[in-house]
């Protein structure tokens, strides 16, 4: 039964990735995109916990929610935030 | 958000299930049956804590720290150095830049700033803890590494770079740290085989405990809690090199464009 469960939990977190990393391929608004991208790796993050694998996990949050979307955020400050 | 948009995201995700109920049926390929743990699997749960076996083990509990630093400890070498090359490069692109106080705004409201410092010791804390644990519970050092750089990352958009700056953040001292950080880990994976050298003894690079041949070991147990040997220390470099390498990173990223500017035509140079 649990087994069922995570199954089920790790297939809506996966059609939720597809759907989100589509959006954020055709988002204009580029800091939108990025937020996009992050809800992506957040769904991988949790992926990998039902995968149990929580050493991936550990290195998956901080990466794909804190320190990629930061370095990402600062360069498109530093040009257009929306892609022509 | 247009019909198209909708129906081409359905499309897509219509596509991936059909091709995960192919490969369900085995369609592409035969499905390995989840019960059957593979013998390469099979020896690394058995051998990973395995006090009767010294030999084989890394006295370790935690089989994929083991298995990254002990027994694949070359690979995850030269992973870090590739790490450091990149931030190698970028830390060159910028070279001779330098922060220059009094340029930004200051960062953000009070209420945000205290928030961040009241926050900022719990997430470096939480990350020193990954990183202690890494050979007893999931976590390591890449892992408390890059949690420690989350509070940089924080600190960075909530204040700004001039503060960091002020507070000795630079990009000499990460540079430095990150250096301590690879240097430590080298020494780390030599250290028994300089020491065998010395007193005449077989040792192997990146030897953890007892092999067959060589009778050098790092010490396994702390006050009765297991170490991991050299584990504690690869974690603790690994940690290091990591927190250090990123924010490096994040805080070459964030220089402004009249710092990097200046440097660029001649002016300012240090």
């Amino acid at each position: 039964m649990i087994d069922l469960i995570a199954a089920l939990l790790m297939a809506v977190a996966a059609v939720t990735s597809i759907v989100f990393t589509y959006l954020a391929v055709v988002e204009k608004n580029l800091v939108q995109a990025v937020v996009f991208s992050a809800v992506q790796s957040t769904m991988y993050a949790l992926i990998y916990f039902l995968l149990m694998a929580p050493d991936i996990v550990l290195v998956y949050l901080p990466v794909g929610v804190g320190i990629y979307p930061a370095i990402v955020l600062l360069l498109i400050k530093k040009t257009d935030k929306v892609d022509e | 958000m247009k019909v198209t948009d909708l129906v081409v995201a359905a499309s897509i995700v219509a596509l991936a299930l059909l091709l995960s109920y192919a490969m369900f049926l085995g369609g592409i390929g035969p499905v390995p049956v989840r019960s059957e743990l593979r013998t390469l699997a099979l020896n690394y749960i058995l051998l990973t804590y395995n006090p009767v076996k010294v030999v084989y083990s890394a006295l370790a509990p935690e089989g994929v720290t083991a298995i990254v630093w002990d027994y694949r400890g070359l690979d995850t070498y030269f992973e870090t150095a590739v790490m450091f090359l990149a931030i190698i490069s970028v830390v060159a692109l910028t070279h001779g830049c330098k922060v220059r106080i009094g340029l930004g705004k200051g960062g953000m409201s009070l209420i945000v700033k205290t928030t961040t410092r009241v926050l900022m010791p719990l997430i470096v804390l939480a990350g020193i803890s990954i990183t202690m644990h890494g050979w007893l519970t999931p976590g390591g050092g890449f892992q408390g590494g890059a949690t420690i750089a989350v509070a940089t990352v924080l600190a960075l958009v909530t204040y700004s770079i001039d503060t960091l700056a002020k507070h000795g953040i630079r990009k000499r001292v990460l540079l430095a740290m990150r250096s301590t950080g690879l240097i430590g880990i080298a020494l780390t994976a030599v250290a028994l085989l300089i020491i065998g050298l010395a007193i005449g003894v077989n040792a192997y690079i990146f030897q953890n405990q007892k092999r067959i041949g060589s009778p050098l070991a790092f010490p396994a147990y702390f006050s009765g809690t297991p170490t991991g040997g050299s584990l504690l220390f690869y974690n603790l470099f690994e940690a290091f090199a990591v927190s250090a390498g990123l924010s490096l990173a994040i805080i070459v990223t964030s220089l402004r464009e009249k710092e990097v500017k200046e440097t660029l035509r001649g002016e300012g140079v240090e």
